[in-house]
C-alpha cells in the first residue's frame, strides 16, 4: 500500500481524477495499437500537469515519463510508464487532510 | 476611429478596476461571496478545470471556464470577469493566442498563463504581451491563490509595503488622477505602454514612476531622447556596435538595449526616430534580441519599452513617416500626458512644490507668490507646460529680493521664459552644429568620412562647415587614432562605404 495525503477540500474531486487515470490507460494502450504518439504525448502532458496539484506527485512523474517516451516513439519506455501507473493506482491509500 | 474605440475600451476596464479598487477600501475581501470576483478559467483539461475551480471557489473567487479559446472568447463577450487564468497549450486556439486576442480589445485585462512544458522563450514573449505572471504546472494552491490576487491587486501584504505610485507627481486634478490610476494598473505587467502628450508635461517622469512600480525597478532605466541624435549615432547608441563595424568605430559598444537589460528603455521622441532604425527596433520587440552594428550574432535582450513623443503618431503613421506594424506594436497602452493648461487645479500645488525645493536647495527661507501675481500664473496659457512652470519659479525666486513675488516680477518672467524658447531656425542650427561637431569627432576630422556619414559630397560638407565656422583639421590626432589598448587604425584605409561595413 501506498499512502497519499490529500487536501480534505478536494476529497469530491479526487475519485473522478483517478478514475480518469484509468481510462488514461485504456486510451494510451489503443493509440499505441495505432502508432498514434502524440495522441499519447497530449494524455502524459496533461498527467503532467495535473498530478502534483491533486496532491500525486507520482502521477506527474510518470505523466512526465510517457510524454518524452512518446516523443521519442519510445514504445517499451510507453509500457513501462503504463505498468508502473497501474501498479500505482491499484496500491495507493488515500488519506484526506 | 480604431484609436478611439481602444480608447473607450481602456476606460470601461479602468471603471472596472477602480471598482476593485473602491471595494479594496470598503474592506470587501477575497472571502466576501456578496460580490466575488470573476475568474474565466480556461484548459481543455477536465481534471485541470475541477481543479483550479475548487482551489478559487474556497477562497471565495466566482469562477466561469472555457474548454477552448474560442469558447473563452465567446464567454469574455457575454460576461467580463476580473481575471483569465489560461493554458498555453490547448488544441485549437493556444494561450499565446488568446492571450493577444483578449489584450487587443482589452489591454488591461490581468491574463494568468500555465504551462507545463514552456521555455524561457516562450515566458519571455508572454511576459512582453502582458502577461500577469507565468506559471509552471503542476501548480500548488498557494503559488496559484497568490498570483490570482496579486493580478487583482487584492493582496494587502503588497498595498502596505509598496509606495504610492507615482509618489513624485504633484497633482490635485482628476484628469492626472485618472492618468496616474490606469498607469499604476500597467506598470506590474510588461505591457508596452506609449505615452503621449505635449512637450513639457512630464512625460519620462511618467515613465519613470511606471518602472519604480514594476518589478524592473531594481535593473535599470534608461532614457533617450531619439529626437536629438542623428540617424547614424543614435543606431549605434541604441542597438550598439561591434569595433570597426563602421568609420569611427574604434571600439565596441554595447548600446542602450543591452544597458538596460532586465529594466526598462524610454523611448523619447520616437516620431522622430528614422524609418530605418523603426524596422530594427521592431525586430528587437518581436524578437527579443538585438544585433550589434557589424555583428553576426544576436543577442536576447528583456527590456521593457515606453514610448512617448509629442506628434500626432497616428497621423504621422498616414503620411508614411512612421511604421504602421511598430505604431502598433509600441502603442498597446496609451496614456495621455494632459498639458499643463487642461489642469490649471494642479498649477498652486506644483508652484509650491517648486518654491519649497528651491528654499531648501539654496538653504533659504521659502518665498510665496502674491495673491494677484498667483491669480496671474493660473491663468496664464502655458505652452511649455510644468517645464516652463518650474523656469518662471526659478526666474522669480532668483530675481526677486523679498519674500512675496509681486506681480510685475511674475509677469516679467513669464515674458522672459517665453521668449526663451527657440525659434525654429535657431533650433535646426543648433541641431545641424551639434551634429557636424559629431561626425567630425568620431571620424577625427576626416572629411572625407565625416560627409559619407552625413550622406553629403565633399564640396557640400566643406560648406557646412563654413556656415558653421567649423574647422575640421581641429578635430584631427594626426591622421592615426589612437584605441584603448593602444593599436591603431588608419581612417584612410576604411575605403568601403559605411553599409558595406556593417554587413560584415
Amino acid at each position: 500500500m501506498v499512502q497519499v495525503t490529500v487536501d480534505k477540500d478536494l476529497e469530491d474531486l479526487v475519485p473522478g481524477f483517478l478514475s480518469n487515470r484509468q481510462r488514461d490507460i485504456e486510451k494510451v494502450e489503443a493509440l499505441l495499437a495505432r502508432g498514434d504518439f502524440d495522441g499519447i504525448r497530449i494524455i502524459g502532458h496533461s498527467m503532467k500537469g495535473s498530478g502534483g496539484g491533486y496532491g500525486f506527485q507520482f502521477i506527474t512523474e510518470v505523466g512526465a515519463g510517457l510524454e518524452r517516451a512518446a516523443i521519442a516513439c519510445n514504445t517499451d519506455l510507453i509500457r513501462n510508464a503504463l505498468s508502473e501507473l497501474r501498479h500505482y493506482l491499484a496500491q495507493i491509500e488515500i488519506v484526506y487532510r | 476611429m480604431q484609436l478611439q474605440t481602444r480608447f473607450w475600451q481602456i476606460l470601461r476596464t479602468s471603471r472596472n478596476f477602480g471598482t476593485l479598487q473602491r471595494d479594496r477600501e470598503l474592506g470587501v475581501g477575497i472571502n466576501d461571496t456578496s460580490t466575488p470576483y470573476r475568474v474565466l478559467i480556461v484548459d481543455d483539461d477536465s481534471d485541470m478545470v475541477a481543479l483550479l475551480s475548487t482551489w478559487l471557489k474556497g477562497s471565495g473567487f466566482s469562477v466561469m471556464t472555457a474548454s477552448s479559446g474560442d469558447e473563452a472568447l465567446t464567454r469574455l463577450g457575454m460576461s467580463r470577469p476580473h481575471c483569465v487564468l489560461t493554458d498555453l497549450y490547448m488544441e485549437g486556439m493556444d494561450g499565446m493566442t488568446l492571450l493577444s486576442r483578449i489584450h487587443a480589445s482589452n489591454p488591461l485585462m490581468p491574463v494568468i498563463m500555465l504551462s507545463g512544458q514552456a521555455g524561457i522563450p516562450e515566458a519571455m514573449k508572454a511576459m512582453h504581451l502582458g502577461i500577469a505572471a507565468f506559471l509552471t504546472k503542476p501548480v500548488e494552491k498557494e503559488t496559484l491563490l497568490s498570483n490570482v490576487s496579486r493580478a487583482l491587486r487584492l493582496s494587502s501584504d503588497i498595498a502596505e509595503t509598496r509606495p504610492r505610485f507615482g509618489a513624485g507627481i504633484i497633482y490635485r486634478s482628476t484628469a492626472m488622477a485618472e492618468l496616474l490610476e490606469k498607469a499604476e494598473l500597467v506598470a506590474d505587467s510588461d505591457i508596452t505602454v506609449f505615452i503621449s502628450g505635449q512637450t513639457g508635461t512630464g512625460k519620462e517622469v511618467l515613465a519613470k514612476a511606471i518602472h519604480e512600480a514594476s518589478p524592473r525597478r531594481d535593473k535599470p532605466f534608461i532614457g533617450v531622447n531619439c529626437g536629438a541624435i542623428p540617424e547614424q549615432l543614435l543606431e549605434s547608441e541604441l542597438f550598439g556596435h561591434e569595433r570597426g563595424a563602421f568609420t569611427g568605430a574604434m571600439n565596441r559598444h554595447e548600446g542602450l538595449l543591452q544597458a538596460a537589460n532586465g529594466g526598462t528603455l524610454f523611448l523619447d521622441e520616437i516620431g522622430d526616430m528614422p524609418l530605418g532604425l523603426q524596422v530594427k527596433l521592431l525586430r528587437v520587440l518581436q524578437d527579443f534580441e538585438v544585433r550589434p552594428v557589424g555583428s553576426t550574432r544576436s543577442v536576447p535582450v528583456n527590456v521593457r519599452v515606453i514610448s512617448a513623443t509629442h506628434q500626432d503618431l497616428a497621423e504621422t503613421v498616414k503620411r508614411g513617416e512612421f511604421r504602421e506594424d511598430l505604431y502598433y506594436r509600441l502603442n498597446v497602452v496609451p496614456l495621455h500626458m494632459p498639458s499643463l493648461a487642461e489642469r490649471r487645479e494642479d498649477i498652486p500645488a506644483l508652484l509650491d512644490f517648486f518654491l519649497d525645493r528651491i528654499a531648501q536647495k539654496r538653504n533659504a527661507k521659502k518665498k510665496r507668490f502674491a495673491p494677484d501675481a498667483l491669480e496671474y500664473l493660473l491663468a496664464a496659457p502655458w505652452p511649455g507646460n510644468v517645464r516652463q512652470l518650474m523656469n518662471v519659479v526659478e526666474l522669480c525666486t532668483t530675481l526677486t529680493k523679498t519674500d512675496i513675488i509681486p506681480l510685475s516680477m511674475a509677469k516679467s518672467a513669464l515674458r522672459e521664459e517665453s521668449a526663451g524658447i527657440q525659434t525654429l531656425k535657431v533650433a535646426k542650427d543648433a541641431f545641424e552644429r551639434n551634429y557636424l561637431i559629431g561626425v567630425l569627432r568620431i571620424t577625427n576630422g576626416h572629411v572625407a568620412n565625416a560627409a559619407r556619414i552625413a550622406g553629403r559630397n565633399r564640396t557640400e560638407f566643406y560648406k557646412l562647415l563654413a556656415q558653421h565656422h567649423l574647422n575640421a583639421a581641429d578635430f584631427r590626432k594626426g591622421g592615426a587614432v589612437e584605441t584603448d589598448d593602444s593599436e591603431s587604425i588608419d581612417i584612410d584605409a576604411a575605403e568601403n562605404p559605411v553599409d558595406e561595413q556593417r554587413d560584415v
